[in-house]
């Protein structure tokens, strides 16, 4: 009973940790209907940016995660604006304006300040017993925050009227635009809320795991099967989602090879695709 | 441009490249062709699946396959690697037609999913027999297909390019590519005038595979080592880069595309950790300024000129 409970709960956590990581991507997926393959370089930045603006300036690390979400989300802001929004519907063109978003972002970082830095400082020091499981506090609020950010979007997009309008523009642009709806500044919300979220994430699994400046592309690709598994459009299904993936990738692990897990995951991603490519929760792509 | 003139084009830039190797000698520059010449290959035969409008980034992964199996046959098997690196092809392209089938109804951006990740699990197979394969470091110790000599490895690769670019063109123009290109455009019509999209899809997949299987067999031979590294998803973005910033619309394009990304960062070399900018400069300068890929210099700067003797 007890290994049971413990391996439930590390599947809980790293899910709740690859939701966080898929929150952005997939509003920005669902609302502006684009691959931000520089998902992963943001929250790759967010990291880094949280831990110059905390041991770096020495600031609160709470006050430069709020300051590196900001950043993030005004790069978001200027990648809509700038970038993004000639291509709002051509997927090839978006996929190589993300890469080379991605050369610019890694290498920046990787001149900048990738030499000296190993992690971030914790940002819940301590552990928490559950009954017989010994947790970490960081794994523990990092999991708390990851799924209270996702419902915070969730309930956003349902309750508020941008976000209706975002779920009106997600089905048709064109047609929410007839009816008056500003899609550009609709893109451009959800694209600064994605960074930022991302660079929530970033930093958070920066202090939980270790910064480098290739973390983004590993990362990426859990978010792209957590996402596609979930569906395109669903955002509430990314709970799902992020919890077959997670389970995946925390209980296998347990069982067999590093190699094999990766290969189940991206086997149960494959077969999805075959059967049903909307994902489980999603809308066809547009 | 005419048939004509185009023949004469390629005649042109073979007889160059022929003429080349004689005129360099820094071995730098000999694997920059060599490279380039099997980058070329590969990218163009991602195109001859693109025709069909599956659009893989997961290629690089059977460009491994072909050069697993070439190498994993000549260093255990003891066979010589003029005859493993068919193999290498064949294993890719049997690969291919059993993933074709199911992979088949897949469509556009689900494909690219879907070719994504599979490049990925393909990668993990390789892991998974990590004892064979070399794990991270590689696979080593690959029997070389000419012993010590530059020379002859450059003029294989001009040939294998110029034969599997000859061969990939016939593809194209032949019936088999006009169904492909039917298929693209709606493969509902293309359907009700009796074109199979499963057959059309598989045979495209196989061609393009073989061919990069091939070239990825010939690399392993050239660099005699291989690893896993070469052929991740970083890879097989790349190659998807080259044609899309080529031109997917021409022949040419991944061509073009191949030779000028592969080719430019190196000769600027010198700016060292920042050819990255360069490099992203040049995708987002094509991609705003160039859509048709950069195939279309030609036809830009004859019309630019044109409208400067108006």
């Amino acid at each position: 009973m007890e290994p049971l409970f413990e391996i439930l709960v590390s599947a809980v956590l790293l899910s709740s940790m690859y939701v966080l990581a898929a929150a952005g991507f997939a509003l920005v997926l669902s609302i502006m209907n684009i691959l931000n393959f520089a998902h992963g370089a943001i929250y790759m930045v967010g990291g880094f940016l949280c831990y110059e603006f905390s041991v770096g300036y020495g600031l609160n690390q709470w006050l430069a995660l709020a300051l590196s979400a900001a950043s993030m989300a005004l790069f978001g802001l200027f990648l809509e604006r700038f970038l993004f929004r000639r291509f709002y519907g051509d997927f090839f063109s978006s996929v190589i304006v993300s890469i080379a978003v991605i050369f610019v972002l890694q290498t920046t970082i990787n001149l900048t300040v990738a030499v000296n830095v190993r992690a971030l400082p914790t940002f819940a020091p301590g552990m928490l017993h559950l009954g017989s499981v010994t947790v970490s506090m960081e794994r523990l609020v990092t999991a708390a925050i990851g799924v209270a950010l996702l419902a915070a979007m969730v309930v956003f997009v349902r309750v508020s009227r941008t976000g209706q309008q975002m779920l009106a523009v997600a089905q048709d642009a064109e047609g929410a635009a007839l009816q008056g709806i500003r899609i550009h500044r609709l893109a451009a919300i959800a694209m600064a809320a994605g960074c930022a979220m991302a660079a929530i994430a970033g930093s958070f699994m920066g202090a939980v795991f270790d910064l480098n400046s290739t973390m983004g592309d590993l990362i990426l690709v859990k978010v792209m099967q957590v996402v596609i598994l979930s569906g395109i459009g669903s955002l509430g299904g990314i709970l799902i989602g992020g919890l077959v993936i997670g389970s995946v990738d925390s209980i296998l692990p347990l069982f067999t090879t590093p190699a094999i897990t990766q290969a189940v995951g991206v086997a149960i991603v494959i077969a999805l695709l075959l059967v049903k490519p909307q994902g489980l929760f999603g809308r066809e792509m547009g | 441009m005419t048939n004509t003139n185009r023949a004469i084009l390629c005649v042109c830039v073979i007889v160059v490249l022929v003429i080349v190797p004689l005129l360099i000698e820094s071995p730098y520059t000999f694997r920059l062709f060599i490279l380039t010449f099997v980058y070329v290959t590969a990218a163009a035969s991602l195109r001859t699946l693109a025709l069909s409008g599956q659009v893989s980034m997961g290629h690089a992964a059977f460009m491994s396959i072909g050069a697993y199996t070439s190498a994993l046959l000549a260093r255990y098997g003891d066979f010589s690697p003029w005859l493993t690196m068919p193999m290498g092809g064949l294993a890719a392209m049997i690969v291919a037609v059993l993933v074709g089938f199911p992979f088949a109804r897949v469509r556009t951006i689900y494909f690219s999913m879907v070719s994504l990740f599979f490049g990925i699990g393909v990668l993990s197979v390789y892991s998974i027999f990590g004892k064979y394969t070399g794990h991270i470091n590689g696979l080593i110790g690959i029997p070389p297909l000419f012993a010590g000599a530059r020379l002859p490895y450059y003029y294989y690769f001009l040939a294998l390019m110029v034969a599997c670019l000859a061969v990939l063109w016939r593809f194209e123009k032949c019936r088999i590519g006009t169904c492909l290109k039917a298929i693209n455009q709606s493969h509902v019509v293309a359907a009700s005038v009796g074109i199979s999209e499963v057959k059309f899809r598989v045979l495209a997949l196989a061609m393009s595979c073989f061919v990069v299987g091939l070239v990825g067999a010939g690399y392993a031979h050239y660099n005699m080592v291989i690893s896993y590294s070469a052929f991740d998803l970083p890879a097989s973005i790349n190659l998807l880069v080259y044609m899309l910033v080529g031109g997917i619309s021409s022949f040419a394009g991944p061509i073009i595309g191949a030779a000028v990304l592969f080719v430019v960062p190196e000769l600027f070399r010198d700016l060292k950790e920042y050819t990255p900018y360069l490099y992203a400069g040049i995708l987002l300068f094509v991609v705003f300024a160039m859509p048709e890929g950069l195939v279309g210099i030609p036809d830009r700067l004859g019309s630019w000129l044109k409208s400067k003797h108006r």
